[in-house]
């Protein structure tokens, strides 16, 4: 093995502290959730239990938070997916200037904190009469995360070949259903990985919805009122099964992908090899 | 059924680029007719006029008779194979083929079988379940074609299809195009910058030039008697004289060149004085045993050897010519007598009035 220069070392001591301050906080998290001290802490170990994760499923405030924050969370990928495909349609179609001055419209609210979104929403719909609630929570949330989705459908659509919508044309299809059946499946990996990560960031949402949600509590909301009337590893239970969720999630995507690649690759192989006697055949027509 | 297509009096303008201008054309029904032109020339925007993605500024075009403005694309008995082929990725190769008849609303098992039929007629039988990125270069053409034909259009456009594959399959796939045409009968309007797929296809081919038509006519006419300077240029190769016509007699022409005084044919009766070209194919320029200008040789030139390109069937043999400028090219067939032709040899070439023909030089 080649000797480790000056540079080499500096990169791996880097890579062992990223992944230490990415890791480790997770890491205290969860082990903390076995330890029966009221306090959600690693020392003192006062003994392995699991009884944190009893005390959470027999919360009701809990339970409210998650419906809440699923429903929340399921309503915004319908509002925002849609207008954030919309959008990225629109602004692929649109020429320089227009297409500058809309981007920075739809990116703007990227830019904006959390919190000034909060309180613009629920001030602009009070003037018109509507109240605070997970009505007002899913509007307040779609209006940066449907900039997450242009962005990610616009990538997408920036790569499109148009020649295949001018193919589907050019075989008869009207406009819809060139939609219908060239871009939507076109754009269906950039809408499901939208979808997922509009869910996620309304799951975790705290700032917009503190101002929006009226009376409604949502999980955040709840596990940030738990932060101050006590917290209790009951949190940290939550925290152990979304991130077990989300390994699982991921391991699963990851081992169906890899499936999926080495399918096509064998496939492809096996099309050149077939294509070997279209080749020897023109050899023997020459003659 | 096949029809007719006619051009009349196109022009398309982009701003202030005339991409096309003033171009008429009828392109008979059944035909196989080829535009050929460098690219920039107009000839895929003439396409994309026939298939109905662009409007023409100026004139109308018309299928079987029938003006065909304000058809889109989708309305035209048009069907046209992109040059990277734009096949649907995410179709099997069955439901690309059947994706027109699907649009129309036809049946699902009438769609399999038609995809099957058609399948059978591209020579890939076995590949209707198969997913595009399973298919090897040659197999995507065949499924791009049956694809076209599937909607049993009156008019097939070819955009450069073949420009992807490679060598031995480009040629392969240029019978196998014209055994198409001829099977089904229906006009194919080929566009492409390969001399020779215009050439070996054809019925007719359209020579375009800065979006005009600059020749029309069968393959062996627009090689043989090239109607301009630019479409000798472009279609094969040629040694080009440039001089002055000194005299004018019986459909031939003096001129006066940097080689000497050289005689050839004027089929187009350019008058003394106008400054021409002469263009000598390389394959009509001969050796010669005799030493000078006789009057049944009268277009004689010494030269020695620059190099020698040997391509198999013949050698292309570089002359060097004086002043640095481009060397001749000739053509000596492999037929045995291809002996000594490497060093210093000097030889003694020449070509006959009638192989060499007078055109007006570019420009004038």
């Amino acid at each position: 093995m080649r000797k480790l220069t000056g540079s080499d070392i500096l990169i791996r001591a880097y890579l062992v502290l990223f992944f230490f301050f990415l890791l480790a906080p997770l890491g205290v998290m969860v082990i903390a959730t076995f330890n029966s001290s009221r306090f959600p802490t690693v020392t003192p170990w006062l003994g392995t239990t699991t009884k944190w994760f009893d005390a959470l499923f027999n919360d009701p405030q809990m339970w409210e938070g998650l419906v809440n924050s699923l429903i929340v969370g399921v309503a915004v990928v319908l509002v925002s997916v849609p207008l954030g495909t919309a959008a990225a349609m629109v602004l692929d179609n649109l020429h320089r200037q227009a297409r500058t001055f809309v981007y920075a419209v739809m990116v703007s609210p990227l830019l904006t904190p959390g919190v000034i979104i909060g309180i613009s929403t629920l001030v602009f719909w009070d003037r018109l009469g509507v109240k605070g609630g997970l009505h007002l929570a899913v509007i307040g949330q779609s209006s940066f995360i449907t900039a997450y989705i242009m962005l990610m459908v616009l990538a997408r659509l920036q790569r499109l070949d148009r020649s295949q919508e001018e193919a589907a044309l050019d075989l008869g299809a009207s406009h819809p259903q060139v939609f219908r059946k060239i871009l939507l499946p076109y754009l269906r990996s950039s809408l499901v990985a939208g979808g997922v990560l509009a869910f996620f960031q309304s799951f975790e949402n705290y700032n917009t919805t503190l101002f929006t949600r009226g009376t409604d509590i949502t999980l955040t909301i709840y596990i940030a009122s738990k932060v101050r009337t006590g917290l209790t590893p009951a949190v940290n239970a939550l925290g152990v099964i979304l991130i077990a969720l989300t390994i699982v999630g991921a391991v699963g995507y990851e081992i169906m992908r890899r499936r999926e690649v080495a399918r096509a690759a064998a496939a492809r192989r096996q099309a050149e090899l077939e294509e070997i006697p279209a080749n020897a055949l023109v050899i023997a027509d020459a003659h | 059924m096949s029809r007719d297509v006619s051009l009349d009096r196109v022009t398309m303008r982009f701003a202030s680029y005339v991409a096309v201008n003033n171009v008429s054309l009828d392109i008979k029904a059944g035909e196989f007719f080829s535009f050929l032109g460098p690219s920039g020339c107009g000839k895929t925007t003439i396409l994309r006029m026939i298939s109905g993605f662009m409007n023409p500024t100026e004139g109308r075009i018309l299928i079987g008779g029938e003006d065909m403005k304000g058809n889109g694309p989708n309305k035209r008995p048009t069907a046209l194979i992109f040059q990277n082929l734009a096949l649907f990725p995410m179709m099997s190769v069955a439901d690309n083929i059947a994706f027109g008849l699907e649009m129309r609303g036809v049946d699902k098992s009438v769609r399999r079988r038609r995809a099957e039929e058609l399948l059978e007629l591209v020579a890939l039988p076995d590949a209707a379940d198969k997913r595009i990125d399973e298919l090897s270069g040659g197999m995507k053409q065949r499924v791009a074609i049956a694809r076209a034909l599937a909607v049993e259009p009156q008019v097939m456009l070819l955009d450069e299809p073949l420009s992807a594959l490679d060598l031995k399959l480009r040629q392969h796939m240029r019978a196998e195009l014209r055994a198409i045409q001829r099977r089904t009968g229906l006009t194919f309007i080929y566009i492409t910058h390969d001399q020779g797929e215009a050439l070996t296809m054809s019925d007719r081919v359209g020579v375009m030039s800065r979006g005009q038509l600059e020749q029309v006519g069968p393959p062996s006419e627009i090689y043989n008697e090239p109607a301009t300077a630019f479409v000798a240029g472009f279609v094969g190769e040629n040694n080009v004289f440039t001089g002055r016509i000194t005299e004018v007699a019986g459909g031939q022409a003096v001129v006066e060149t940097g080689d000497g005084r050289l005689i050839g044919r004027n089929p187009r009766g350019i008058r003394v004085g106008t400054q021409v070209v002469m263009l000598v194919r390389p394959e009509r320029l001969k050796p010669l045993a005799v030493a000078g200008p006789t009057p049944e040789n009268p277009n004689v030139l010494s030269r020695s050897v620059d190099h020698v390109d040997f391509e198999g069937a013949f050698a292309n043999v570089h002359l060097k010519q004086p002043d640095g400028a481009k060397p001749l090219s000739m053509h000596i067939s492999n037929d045995g007598s291809l002996t000594d032709l490497v060093g210093d040899r000097v030889f003694t070439v020449g070509f006959a009035p009638q192989d060499a023909l007078v055109l007006a030089a570019n420009g004038a």
